[in-house]
């Protein structure tokens, strides 16, 4: 089954390249360490899911670009056509001549209604080309004005038009220390809008693949490249075919059914981070070799301990007792180390996976009371290997990490409202005081549900 | 070289433009059929026409897997291949044999030997029945078939104490996404089943291709007669071969009176072993216990026994000839009613799925009391607790 991916503004596009990039070099490696027909199936499965076949021409990617300004466009789609290798569709974009000075409400209010029956009108083409469509896969920053206005825009008139089909959002969490103003107030709307029409929010945080970069793959100037190049690895990571289930011997057909029903069914919990070990540059790679119980050791303290990345973890959190009382007695603003999970799914991919032991994380301890591991822990298990790493782990969890950022950002964005700061851009296109309750109410409730695990 | 007589029959003599239609008609009924013209030319030896028969007949005569990887073969390839499955096939003609392997030349002799393809079987319904699709209409008929495999095993769920809210919330939001997943799964469905139609159509203008070639082929083997005609006379040796056809039918013959006479002596030995099988199991069971218990389950037992004879008995006892009902079979609706090949009447066909949905039923029963007997005994454990047991069906 196909996934249909909309690029939304100067962020999503960027990082969508990335993402078709890695996949299509991935599915295209040699290196995957697995007989040449499993390869063949590997390919064939990665293709249905993400590539439009063309008779004799190169791969398009199933993917409808979005931005109000055209630079951005011109040059991803450029960049995919010189490669040679995948390109987008010739006439799979829409974009205007102006921008719209990043602002939320503008976007939600203006652009999105005006130019909604073009951008519906592209989705509904690519939606066509798909013999099963599995669902869609919308990349968009949180905090940014138009890719989060129009973002916002459009994944409720996906709900509106395809009311069936799965959603899955892609959003890139600001910097703490961002360049904009009024980035809390778009952040907030933002989520608000997604947590009512998406099924899920699969969040990257600027600043932990900021760290990343920094630490892990040793880049010394970092540009938003790199950034998205993680950020594509460890989407790949996720979305790339895996097997149905142990000793099967196809791939999973309903890549974003499958990960939504184990991980999203609940309403109130829809907020998903991604975790992926091991990251690292490419010259260190050669020289590393791993074994399945470190990886899965670390992924679990990482799990666990909040740990954004496998250096500089903390050792000394450890799940609680059963004997001390149950977290959900804690009060909201107490400062959490241990991270309560929900659901988590565990993908491994490479040699000599079948060894993998994953006892560490059916610990009942690391789950929410009401939920027991057999239903909370999701494993995938793949022989073939990723994008050059030998044996790779990722893991996508519903918990607590994204519970304290959103506690902040609500805080701060609260702070701001209650002067009436800036409110008047967003007033002024038709986004009222009444809205920004709504949305306050709706994240506090998250928020207190999340904490109450 | 051997070629079937026709009787000249005045009433098919056509008009002019009868010969085009006939030979467009051959070509859309075969895979890569080259058009009138090149057919024309090749009455003339013309060298421009070889190429495209070359092609022709590397596709008619290559395995049937021959689709996409052979079908970009070089020209030389194919032309090997041409030359030595003919040759194979008992092809009388060595001046094919001799022609250059550019496939450059040779467009007359390459239309005698298509002819002589077509002369020998029903080519166009052969190669249409190999492309035929597949439209799920099949049934396999085999009753030496496992009758029930074990399925997958049932998660066991328990259910103790208070359960969270938020648990049943969960689980009903992974039943909404089951359901979303299957109208997406129906909405392939639909997607894929309008592709089938579509191929089905162009099945449907292949099998018109042939009808029309089959009523106006007469116009076609006269013509060939000229075109041999056109042609050199042939060396003497060359000309005193004899037809080559493949026969089996003799061969096959004794071979089916071996298969019957091992199959009696097996029915023999069968009888044999169950008579003994069923003394000694009499001997043993003999004087066991015969309460109500007992008799419900012997009847149970006796029932599903029966039936599953029963199944065997039909398998068994078909009378249709050599070739056993065996296999898949296609749902074809038929006006007439010819027996004789491969038919079963739609009518023996549910008799045998019945009598296996009788059996299974009867293994669900089984399965069924073996469940209430277990639950009864637990009931019998805990005193304090009144257990209303699911409603019999």
């Amino acid at each position: 089954m196909s996934i249909v991916t909309v690029q939304l503004g100067q962020c999503g596009n960027q990082i969508g390249f990335e993402v078709f990039d890695t996949l299509f070099s991935d599915s295209h490696s040699s290196q995957g360490l697995c007989s040449k027909r499993e390869n063949e199936a590997y390919r064939a499965s990665c293709k249905e899911r993400f590539f439009n076949e063309e008779e004799n021409g190169v791969p398009i990617a199933r993917a409808v670009l979005v931005d109000m300004e055209p630079k951005v466009i011109n040059q991803t789609l450029s960049k995919a056509a010189q490669s040679g290798r995948w390109k987008y569709g010739q006439h799979a974009y829409f974009c205007q001549k102006q921008g719209s000075g990043n602002n939320w409400a503008y976007g939600y209010s203006v652009h999105g209604p005006r130019h909604e029956e073009s951008i519906m009108n592209l989705i509904q083409k690519e939606v066509e080309k798909c013999d099963s469509l599995s669902g869609f896969f919308i990349i968009m920053s949180m905090a940014g004005g138009t890719g989060s206005g129009i973002g916002a825009f459009v994944t409720q008139n996906l709900q509106d038009q395809y009311a069936h089909s799965l959603k899955m959002n892609q959003i890139i969490w600001p910097y703490g220390t961002g360049e904009v103003i009024v980035q809390n107030y778009n952040s907030i709307l933002t989520l608000s809008h997604l947590y009512r029409s998406s099924d899920a929010l699969l969040v990257h945080e600027n600043d932990a693949v900021h760290k990343i970069c920094a630490k892990l793959m040793n880049i010394k100037q970092i540009s938003f490249s790199d950034i998205n190049q993680v950020l594509a690895h460890q989407l790949g990571s996720v979305f790339q075919p895996v097997y149905c289930a142990e000793g099967s011997f196809h791939y999973r057909r309903n890549p974003l059914g499958d990960l939504m029903e184990n991980l999203v069914p609940h309403p109130e919990f829809k907020m998903l981070g991604v975790r992926n070990i091991p990251q690292m540059s490419e010259n260190s790679l050669a020289y590393s070799t791993f074994t399945w119980a470190g990886l899965l050791k670390h992924l679990r303290q990482m799990l666990i301990s909040h740990a954004k990345m496998e250096e500089g973890i903390d050792w000394q959190v450890r799940p609680p007792l059963s004997g001390l009382p149950p977290l959900g007695k804690m009060p909201l603003n107490k400062e959490l180390h241990f991270n309560t999970s929900i659901a988590n799914l565990v993908i491994l991919r490479g040699k000599d996976v079948q060894s993998a032991d994953l006892e560490g994380f059916k610990d009942p301890a690391l789950y929410t009371s009401w939920l027991h591991p057999i239903h909370a822990l999701n494993v995938w298990k793949t022989q073939r290997a990723f994008s050059k790493y030998e044996k790779s782990a990722s893991l996508v969890s519903n918990s607590q990490f994204l519970v304290k950022p959103l506690d902040m950002i609500v805080g701060k964005a609260w702070n701001m409202f209650a002067s009436k700061a800036y409110l008047h851009q967003y007033t002024k296109f038709g986004i009222e005081e009444e809205d920004f309750l709504d949305s306050f109410t709706l994240l506090e409730q998250v928020v207190a549900s999340y904490y109450n695990l | 070289m051997g070629r079937r007589r026709r009787l000249v029959d005045p009433a098919a003599e056509a008009g002019a433009g009868a010969l085009p239609k006939v030979i467009a008609a051959l070509s859309r009924s075969l895979p890569a059929g080259p058009s009138p013209e090149i057919f024309r030319r090749a009455k003339f030896d013309r060298p421009e026409a070889a190429p495209a028969l070359w092609q022709l007949l590397f596709r008619l005569l290559s395995p049937r897997s021959a689709d996409g990887a052979s079908a970009s073969l070089a020209l030389e390839a194919q032309v090997c291949l041409v030359k030595s499955a003919l040759r194979s096939q008992g092809y009388p003609r060595l001046v094919l044999a001799q022609l250059p392997e550019d496939g450059s030349r040779g467009s007359r002799e390459l239309l005698l030997a298509l002819s002589w393809l077509l002369a020998r079987g029903p080519l166009p319904e052969q190669l249409l029945a190999q492309a035929h699709v597949q439209l799920g209409d099949e049934i396999p008929v085999c009753e030496c078939e496992a009758l029930a495999s074990p399925g997958p095993r049932v998660p066991h769920v328990e259910a103790e104490g208070p359960v969270d809210i938020r648990c049943v919330q969960w689980l009903m939001g992974r039943l909404r996404f089951r359901w979303r997943c299957l109208i997406a799964s129906q909405q392939e469905q639909c997607t894929l089943l309008s592709k089938l139609l579509r191929r089905l159509e162009r099945e449907n203008t292949g099998l018109e291709a042939a009808l029309e070639w089959r009523r106006g082929e007469l116009v076609f083997w006269r013509w060939m007669d000229t075109v041999l005609g056109a042609c050199p006379p042939e060396a003497p040796a060359a000309a005193t071969q004899p037809t080559f056809l493949p026969r089996i039918a003799e061969r096959g013959l004794g071979r089916l009176e071996l298969a019957a006479r091992e199959l009696r002596a097996l029915q023999e030995e069968l009888c044999e072993a169950t008579g003994r099988r069923r003394a000694a199991w009499e001997a043993r069971v003999g004087g066991q216990g015969r309460g109500p218990q007992w008799s419900s389950a012997r009847q149970a037992l006796q029932k599903a026994v029966e039936q599953e004879l029963a199944a065997l008995r039909w398998a068994w006892e078909q009378d249709r000839g050599p070739a056993r009902p065996h296999g898949p079979h296609r749902l074809v609706r038929c006006e007439d009613e010819a027996p004789g090949g491969q038919h079963l009447r739609a009518a023996e066909v549910i008799q045998a799925l019945r009598s296996q949905e009788a059996c299974l039923e009867a293994a669900l029963r089984r399965l069924q009391g073996q469940c209430r007997q277990e639950l009864a005994r637990l009931a019998g454990a805990l005193p304090g607790l009144i257990w209303i047991l699911p409603p019999r069906c």
